[in-house]
């Protein structure tokens, strides 16, 4: 029988090392579901990104909280773990990382430069500001009303209280509030502020204006990628995602519910 | 007001739901709803027309097949699986990741309504007196099942151009 030694081959140094090749890749695979891609997204792009830093082979474990990634250079290999944050949804981050990865799978990049680049797209891919955010959310909300035939007379206050649910979410988070419990402060807020709104301004379909003016909440983004992960052969986290997108839904509901129990108790509507 | 007047559909989407302008105010309001929604992922100012277009597309497809008589999930089906034959084809030509655009465009006809009315009509039904409790757990089961049924039908329609027309990496 072989010893353990025998079954360890010895690096020949001629090879790229492979701890930083693996930890490029999980990072950048890590960024880009951050970013909201789905499950074939990110196995792409982590594969581009070791084999342009020189893994012969790769392979990659998607969970929803962590990525595990496994890569061969010759008769070496390894093995590792990466944890992964808040999924949120950031189109540039994803851009950015594509290209790069696409220059990286021409072996464009060692792997410290592929290693500074990730970290300049950390940092420095710009966001719109809060007021443009807030007002775009707004008007999308309105448009939403619309579809959902709220009359004219309740699109204003729907545009206004997403507006302010955005503003609002966008500081609670900024606070580092867990995510569900922000869904419900401002599902409530959103939808008093539209259903009060909706009232004053004289409109009869403010239930529908309550609900159009909370819609910056639908996790829209997990909930279509939850499907196409199960569909590409990911059904362990299209399950994860699934689950989340319906606990979301549930404490959605719940300030819903808070929102019309206080236009009832307080103002009789 | 009259109901030949042009405007007549502004004031009373109900009643002039097959009407070309119906179908013009629907797009419209689904561009409105993607471009935000495009400016909530951060998408840039450039590439916002893209999600305009795509959102656009899908309410027009899916408005025109409910005047058809479908109903929402089958109609939902097929402007999920035009958006993302449309996103195929176009991709070479848009500087944004074909996911972003495919879910850009159908975030309008994500039934975010139905879901809260389901959940809401699941509050219901435990504080609702026993006569009118099967009416509710009906409501809250058609709801349900409605949401199920069409974010199925969105997911579904986006993924079939992209499972025939995607090239795999090769491991």
């Amino acid at each position: 029988m072989d010893t353990l030694e025998n079954l360890i081959p010895e690096d020949s140094g001629s090879a790229p090392a492979l701890e930083p090749v693996a930890m490029v890749a999980l990072d950048a695979g890590r960024m880009l579901m951050e970013a909201g891609a789905n499950a074939t997204s990110i196995d792409e792009l982590v594969a581009k990104f070791a084999r342009g830093l020189g893994a012969d082979r790769v392979d990659l474990r998607i969970g929803y909280a962590s990525l595990a990634i496994t890569i061969g250079i010759h008769e070496n290999g390894i093995t590792r773990m990466r944890e992964v944050g808040h999924l949120g949804v950031n189109q540039r981050v994803d851009q950015e990382l594509r290209h790069l990865a696409n220059r990286v799978s021409q072996q464009e990049f060692s792997t410290e430069q592929a290693r500074a680049e990730l970290t300049r797209i950390a940092a420095k891919t710009p966001r719109h500001s809060t007021w443009v955010m807030g007002i775009a959310v707004g008007l999308a909300c309105a448009a939403f009303g619309r579809l959902l035939k709220v009359d004219w007379l309740g699109t204003g206050p729907v545009f206004l209280a997403a507006m302010i649910g955005q503003l609002v979410r966008r500081e609670l988070l900024t606070r580092q509030v867990n995510v569900f419990i922000c869904a419900t402060l401002v599902s409530l807020l959103s939808s008093a502020i539209g259903g009060l709104g909706a009232h004053w301004a004289g409109s009869m379909e403010i239930k529908t204006a309550m609900i159009a003016s909370i819609l910056l909440l639908v996790p829209g983004v997990p909930s279509v990628n939850a499907q196409s992960d199960i569909l590409d052969g990911h059904p362990t986290l299209g399950s994860a995602r699934a689950v989340t997108v319906a606990v979301i839904l549930i404490f959605v509901a719940v300030g819903l519910w808070l929102g019309q129990v206080l236009l009832v108790k307080a103002f009789g509507i | 007001m009259d109901p030949n007047h042009p405007f007549y559909f502004l004031l009373n989407p109900d009643q002039a739901a097959h009407s070309l302008f119906y179908i013009l105010h629907q797009t419209l309001c689904g561009a409105l709803a993607a471009a935000g929604f495009g400016v909530l992922f951060n998408i840039g100012f450039r590439s916002l027309p893209w999600c305009a277009a795509s959102g656009a597309l899908a309410l027009a497809v899916r408005t025109y097949c409910q005047g058809l008589g479908w109903n929402l999930e089958a109609s939902s089906f097929a402007a999920a699986l035009t958006v993302g034959a449309a996103v195929q084809v176009l991709r070479a030509r848009t500087d944004i990741s074909q996911n972003a655009l495919d879910v850009v465009g159908c975030i309008p006809m994500v039934p975010g309504s139905f879901a809260a009315k389901a959940i809401l009509a699941l509050f219901a039904l435990t504080s609702t007196a026993t006569g009118d409790a099967s009416d509710t757990l009906i409501t809250a089961v058609q709801y349900t099942l409605r949401v199920t049924f069409t974010i199925g039908a969105i997911g579904t329609g986006l993924a079939i151009p992209t499972l025939l027309l995607r090239v795999r990496v090769t491991r």
